[in-house]
């Protein structure tokens, strides 16, 4: 193989489009030759659901996560911060960041009283998710935009407040989850998301931590992201 | 109920005593049996080997030689699989011939579902077992009957019937392939006949005579002390309709 | 190794590699029953089977219009999408992109279509240093090995092999725990995630409506491929379209079931353009390679419903020929049920002998998320060689059918059988005994012959059977 037999073009626009356009146009004419679109049939999503949407969302939320591995911490609405802070004194943090999102339950309030707390104990606080502090955190503490009861997902998308790294580079990750985030299935969740004006560059749905079973078929956490996903769920 | 025994090739050279209790449980339940003299064998090591015209022709033959019955029972479950399923497409550009062979199709009955269906026979209730018995899962009878079904028809009057780890586990025969593959045909018959003896249980139930030439020969070459039979012939000496094999 | 003949002897070989079978036996069994189990849990399985076809091959039998859609709309957030005809345009296209801005540490998470067209190799000859980060993958490019799984590269591979791999090339303390090793490894790449420029991936699928990849990981790998590098390129076939977000679900609900039985990867991630003005993170810029290679010829032909696959891999667990070779063995990077459909579409002639080593026993279908019927993919395949099988087989094949056509003919040859072959009065014909020794030693090299017993069904019928009431 040589990288050299094919002059590619790399630059964007039009250029590197033609021969797309080129291959839809042969496509069309020789494979589809076939008239009118026949659209396809909408999701029966009722009748494929998981999680009907008067099922009791708290616990299954709570059941799901545990399964899938996380630890759920389900507290009273000002239980929260001494929970993160125990979470993190148990793990003896030095460096921890705090992710603060105004459409989560860590609001920028909430962040000052965490980074306040935690700094009066001595352990250093960043909301920077810049490289260094990231690589360099023990814990990370952020909000997420939505969770999932079916399967125990937390979602987290990028944004110029949250940082893709966030929930992914330090080994622990603490996420606040209030209980009117909960939905019921994916299905629900799609549906939502589909009705954003503008999906953000990245969402992640995230269902555990970090695993891998590679070597052996041996369950092993914390392979590149977190090893430990923690979830303290407050109701409200 | 006038029914056409279409014994298959396998079944008729190496298994007549299947046959056999096929022909007198079917007499014992009420059908009046008859066996085409001019059948053969449905073409199905030639469709699963590629050789689709050759297939087609004999599945046309069987077309025409059970064309006077309105009902044809088989002992065999893939052989009813390619009667039903996979034969009718050959002979497709043939108009004739493929409704011939849809007709065939929705007439032939693979033995231990036409009891159920359609002479509403309780096997379980009328099976006699005096020791522990196992099964294996023909994997052509997916389009038949599921394990659960066999699993049925075994289980009752307080039978032991051991499953095994991986009911629906093949046993590696597969045609043609056990002989141009033999060293992975044989590796997935030591899988099968391990998970078998496993169960404890000496006595086999297979309802597929391709299934018992690999299986029975395989134990015998390794020593393993399991029988192998036809659900038929067990029903048969439950009934005292066959003298129980030796 | 002659990858154009002899499949029966390298699969014979496979088999004999007793480490390699006991390895993949444990892992297979153990997914296979995860799988089992998730399904179980699954409220409406048959239904999201069923959907699921249907979405994929709705997709294929449009796939032009949605193509177009995504194009557009990736296009339209920012997105550079390129296209390559073939596997050398594909590498071409990704090393023009790291040549010209000058990447020069390329990170890579777990792709198939990047395996298919060999790019690590292009890369490497086009001047950049590309680190495999899913453990299994990195295992297999420290060992120089190949993978042999499309969802467990090493699965072939007992735990003191990684130790010994790990140990000798990363000169780190040999261990045997696969936490300890998997600590070496995730802190060998972090490094490696610091420095890197290039992030490079496949797709699991493509959203035609909003122009969205959707990468399904475990590790979180796949995440630092598209948070740290300044330009991320992803490698997507051009059937992983499928066209709307609201089918995502659907897929999604049975794809990490199907291959390790998690009700969901641990990483669901939907890149949308490359990272917006203000992000705190995220790759500067986004391109999109759609690769054909192949695709498009088989979406014009009869086996275009194999391009629904999603790559679960469950097949290849079920599969108990896989379980008893491996997947090198296959000598394709796309192995097992999937595979022995796919390769010889793919790559023709030197794959062509692959439908034939299966013993058609289903199990792949059984458990395919999205319906692709193997089996009969498999028939097919075999008819389209049949000119090219051993003259012998092809002459015994047509004298067999003309005698059946002869039900004389063939009760002469059931006579005849029983008159030819010996008998020592065990009733069986066994290694030692017959005298057929080569036409017959395929079978008798596994297992006794049975000998068929002296009187036919039909000589039973014929001499009272039918008389009797
Ligand atoms: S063919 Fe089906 S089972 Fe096999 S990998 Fe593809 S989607 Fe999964």
């Amino acid at each position: 193989m040589s990288a050299e037999s094919h002059p590619a073009p790399a630059r964007p626009g039009a250029a590197a489009l033609s021969p797309l356009r080129d291959f839809l146009q042969r496509l069309r004419r020789e494979t589809y030759r076939a008239g009118p679109h026949v659209p396809l049939p909408a999701s029966p999503t009722h009748l494929l659901r998981e999680v009907a949407p008067a099922e009791n969302l708290v616990s299954r939320f709570q059941t799901s996560a545990a399964m899938v591995g996380c630890r759920v911490h389900r507290v009273r609405r000002d239980e929260w911060l001494a929970t993160v802070r125990g979470i993190l004194r148990e793990r003896s943090a030095r460096t921890v960041l705090v992710e603060p999102h105004a459409e989560t339950a860590l609001t920028a309030e909430r962040a000052a009283q965490l980074s306040e707390a935690l700094e009066a104990e001595g352990v250093a606080t960043s909301a920077q998710c810049v490289d260094e502090s990231l690589f360099a955190a023990d814990a990370s503490v952020t909000g997420v935009i939505s969770a999932l009861a079916e399967t125990g997902t937390l979602v987290c998308v990028s944004s110029a407040a949250s940082a893709r790294g966030a929930s992914l580079i330090p080994p622990v990750h603490i996420a606040l989850v209030s209980s009117s985030q909960l939905v019921a299935d994916l299905f629900d969740f799609f549906e939502r998301l589909g009705a954003w004006a503008e999906l953000p560059a990245n969402v992640n749905l995230i269902t555990g931590p970090s695993k891998t079973a590679d070597i052996e078929g041996v369950l092993v956490t914390g392979v590149h992201g977190p090893g430990e996903v923690h979830i303290v769920l407050t109701a409200d | 109920m006038e029914v056409a025994l279409f014994a298959t090739c396998l079944t008729d050279t190496f298994y007549p005593r299947v046959g056999q209790a096929v022909v007198r449980l079917l007499r014992h339940f009420g059908c009046r049996v008859c066996f085409p003299d001019g059948q053969t064998c449905c073409g199905q090591p030639a469709y699963n080997s590629g050789f689709h015209a050759e297939a087609a022709a004999l599945l046309h033959r069987m077309t025409r030689v059970f064309a006077p019955y309105a009902c044809v029972v088989t002992p065999s479950a893939s052989c009813a699989a390619m009667v039903k399923h996979h034969g009718p497409p050959l002979l497709a550009d043939n108009p004739p011939a493929h409704e011939a062979a849809l007709r065939l199709a929705d007439k032939t009955w693979e033995f231990n579902t036409f009891l159920r269906d359609q002479l509403n026979v309780d096997v379980a209730g009328l099976l006699r077992f005096e020791e522990p018995v196992t099964f294996h899962y023909p994997c052509h009878a997916r389009e038949l009957y599921s394990p659960a079904d066999l699993q049925g028809w075994l289980r009752g009057n307080g039978h032991d019937v051991r499953t095994p780890v991986h009911a629906d586990l093949c046993c590696g025969f597969g045609g043609v392939f056990a002989v141009e593959f033999p060293e992975v045909s044989g590796a997935m018959l030591d899988d099968k006949l391990t998970e078998l003896a496993a169960t404890g249980a000496t006595l086999v139930i297979c309802n597929e005579a391709a299934c018992a030439l690999q299986m029975m020969g395989g134990a015998r070459r390794r020593g393993l002390p399991l029988r192998f039979k036809h659900l038929a012939e067990c029903l048969a000496e439950s009934l005292g309709l066959l003298e129980p094999a030796a | 190794m002659n990858p154009t003949s002899g499949l029966r002897a390298r699969l014979a070989e496979a088999h004999r590699d007793q480490r390699v079978v006991d390895a993949v036996h444990l892992a297979t069994w153990r997914k296979v029953e995860a799988r089992a189990d998730a399904m179980a849990g699954l409220r409406h399985y048959a239904a999201l089977r069923d959907r699921a076809a249907q979405i994929r091959q709705h997709t294929l039998d449009h796939l032009p219009q949605y193509l177009e859609q995504f194009v557009e709309r990736a296009t339209a957030l920012g997105a550079t999408v390129h296209f390559a005809a073939n596997a050398d345009a594909a590498c071409a296209t990704v090393c023009d992109i790291a040549v010209s801005r000058g990447l020069k540490l390329a990170v890579k998470s777990k792709s198939m279509t990047t395996e298919e067209v060999h790019l690590n190799d292009a890369l490497l000859a086009a001047g950049v240093r590309v680190v495999e980060t899913d453990l299994g993958e990195f295992i297999v490019q420290i060992d120089r090995d190949r993978p042999s799984h499309i969802i467990t590269p090493i699965i072939h591979k007992d735990r003191r092999q990684v130790a010994r791999a790990m140990a000798r090339e990363l000169g780190c303390p040999y261990t045997e725990d696969p936490a300890e090793m998997t600590r070496i490894a995730r802190q060998h790449l972090r490094d490696i995630f610091r420095r890197c420029d290039l992030g490079i991936t496949g797709a699991n699928f493509a959203v035609a409506e909003t122009g969205t990849l959707c990468l399904v990981t475990n590790e979180g790998n796949g995440r630092m491929t598209v948070t740290r590098p300044r330009v991320h390129v992803a490698l997507v076939g051009i059937e992983k379209i499928i066209p709307r977000l609201i089918d995502l679900p659907v897929i999604l609900k049975l794809l990490a079931r199907s291959s390790t039985g998690q009700p969901l990867g641990a990483y669901t991630t939907l890149i949308t353009g490359p990272r917006r003005e203000g992000d705190v993170d995220g790759p500067e810029e986004l391109h999109i390679v759609l690769l054909d290679n192949g695709r498009s010829r088989i979406l014009s032909g009869p086996f275009r419903e194999v391009l629904r696959c999603v790559r679960c891999g469950a097949c290849l667990n079920a599969c108990p020929v896989y379980r008893n070779v491996g997947g090198h063995a296959y000598n394709s990077v796309y192995p097992g049920p999937i595979g022995s459909v796919l390769s010889p579409l793919l790559y023709g002639r030197p794959a062509e002998e692959l439908p034939r080593a299966s013993s058609l026993c289903g199990l792949c279908y059984q458990v395919c998320p999205v319906k692709i019927d193997i089996p009969r993919l498999l028939v097919q395949l075999r008819t389209a060689t049949r000119a090219r099988q051993p003259r012998g087989k092809r002459l015994l094949m047509r004298a067999w059918a003309w005698a059946m056509d002869r039900p004389w003919l063939y009760r002469l040859a059931q006579r005849l059988m029983r008159r030819l072959l010996p008998d020592d009065g065990t009733g069986w014909i066994n290694r030692d005994n017959h005298l057929f020794r080569r036409p017959l030693r395929a079978w008798t090299a596994q297992r006794d012959l049975l000998r068929p017993p002296p009187q036919s069904f039909r000589e039973l019928w014929k001499g009272g059977l039918g008389d009797e009431r």
